[in-house]
């Protein structure tokens, strides 16, 4: 009997052992990357040396804000750079995409051909953080707009574009519920699969592309705080916690996808489309290292 | 022999370039200055400032340039070529290796960097 409730207990104890190390990567990865961005901001003037060897002492001294925190790296380039949060404050003031929240509302209460709408597959609407999934029996990753576009199919409507318009008006919908919930980025790596998902993702994100031979990571990890003519990089920590995103750039909101799409051009290489493994992969990994920190879209960039 | 043949070489090349090339030369430093500054060929403004130029807004990605009307022609040539000859994990594009300038448009280049001090 009791040799029993010992093996019992014992292949209790292995299946949570493993079910919790599927993750044990990403937790690592994700810890260094908010050491990193903690200790490069902590002050940027005296650490010119190891993290910005060719800006400026002025803008390290005067334009940069010192000892910033993982949680305000949400705000891209806006949490170093003082110029650029006190024009954000100010636009912020009057968000441009209050009617595209209203809008997504009205979409996901609209009534589908069947008679159902979007609450058949989202009761809960503050579910920003928890995309991307990593779906088993699939065998792939789930973004967010994937499974929008998913419910849709399976109530009979044609699926819907995956760069703007209703799609974008629906997510900032969901963000704007998320964060008014106090949501929190949740993403679950809970499958060997899910984990090798998680690692592809990874790999493309640091891998160099394009004929420019630039990764993602040159501009957003290393690159972090460095310009690009005029433009301050953003952090790959936060990157997925506030989107969609209305640019003044685009005059309008935009998926993650879209964002991506123009980064993708900027080094050199042919896009990657919304819904490629590809991308399902980066913006897997990308939503992981930003685990824990909350939800806050939809915001407004350049 | 091959020595005498060398330097006999760059003595013409030398004596040569100042009376038949002057001409040649600014128009080649037009055109590179033309390549570093133009978004869709070097783009080198992207990353980097430059001593003595007038460049709106350049970036910090890559040093400020300075000093390079001392670099040797054939140093300046293999970075933009491929820079991590030089430095293996240069975040630096190879502008020649990967076929995005041609021989020409580096030499302009090239040429456009020796007016930096
Ligand atoms: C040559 C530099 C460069 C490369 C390479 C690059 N980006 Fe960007 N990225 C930028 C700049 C500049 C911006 C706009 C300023 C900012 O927010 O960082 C930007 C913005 C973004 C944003 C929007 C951030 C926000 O909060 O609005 C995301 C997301 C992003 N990039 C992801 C990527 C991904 C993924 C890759 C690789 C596939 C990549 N970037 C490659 C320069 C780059
Ligand atoms: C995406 C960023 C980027 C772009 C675009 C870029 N560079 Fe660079 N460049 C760098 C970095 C980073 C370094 C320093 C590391 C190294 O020397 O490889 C560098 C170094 C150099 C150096 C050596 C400077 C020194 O003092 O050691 C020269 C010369 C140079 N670049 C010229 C160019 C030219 C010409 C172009 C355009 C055809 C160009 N770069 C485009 C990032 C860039």
């Amino acid at each position: 009997m009791n040799v029993i409730k010992i093996t019992v207990a014992a292949l209790l104890m292995a299946s949570l052992a493993s079910a919790a190390s599927f993750n044990t990567q990403a937790e690592k990865d994700r810890k260094a990357l908010i050491a990193y961005m903690e200790k490069k901001f902590s002050d940027p003037a005296k650490n010119k040396g190891s993290f910005f060897p060719y800006s400026t002492n002025e803008e390290l001294s005067k334009r940069f804000t010192k000892g910033i925190k993982r949680d305000a790296f949400r705000l891209g380039s806006y949490a170093y750079d003082k110029g650029g949060k006190s024009q954000y404050d100010e636009v912020m003031e009057m968000p441009p995409f209050e009617d595209n929240i209203d809008a997504g509302k009205a979409l996901y209460e609209k009534k589908f051909a069947n008679g159902k709408t979007f609450k058949s597959c989202f009761p809960d609407p503050a579910i920003a953080g928890e995309y991307p999934k990593f779906d088993d029996k699939k065998g792939t990753v789930v973004t967010l707009t994937l499974a929008i576009n998913e419910c849709l199919k399976a109530n009979g409507e044609k699926p819907w574009k995956m760069k703007k318009g209703k799609m974008a008006d629906l997510e900032a919908y969901f963000a704007s519920a998320s964060t008014e919930a106090g949501k929190k980025v949740h993403i679950v790596i809970q499958s060997e699969a899910a984990a090798q998902a998680y690692e592809a993702g990874k790999k493309a994100y640091y891998s160099q592309r394009g004929y420019l031979k630039l990764s993602c990571a040159t501009c957003h990890v290393q690159g972090t705080g460095k310009r690009v003519r005029n433009e301050y990089m953003s952090p790959l920590l936060g990157h997925t916690t506030h989107f969609p995103v209305y640019r003044l750039k685009w005059q309008g909101l935009g998926t993650l996808e879209r964002r991506i799409e123009g980064c993708n051009k900027d080094e050199g290489e042919k896009p990657h489309k919304p819904g490629s493994p590809w991308m399902s992969n980066v913006l897997y990994f990308m939503a992981y290292m930003s685990n824990e920190m909350p939800v806050d879209g939809p915001a407004i960039r350049k | 022999m091959q020595q005498i043949k060398h330097w006999l070489l760059a003595a013409a090349v030398g004596l040569s370039l100042p009376v038949a090339a002057t001409a040649g030369t600014a128009d080649l430093v037009k055109e590179g200055e033309k390549i570093f500054t133009t978004k869709n060929l070097g783009n080198c403004l992207s990353c980097h400032a430059a001593n003595g130029k007038k460049i709106d807004g350049p970036g910090s990605l890559g040093p400020k340039l300075t000093g390079l009307s001392v670099w040797p022609k054939k140093a300046l040539y293999d970075k933009i070529y491929d820079p991590y000859t030089t430095n293996p994990i240069s975040a630096m594009p190879p502008f020649g290796k990967n076929g995005w300038l041609d021989d020409h448009q580096i030499q302009a280049l090239v040429a456009y960097l020796k007016t930096i001090h």
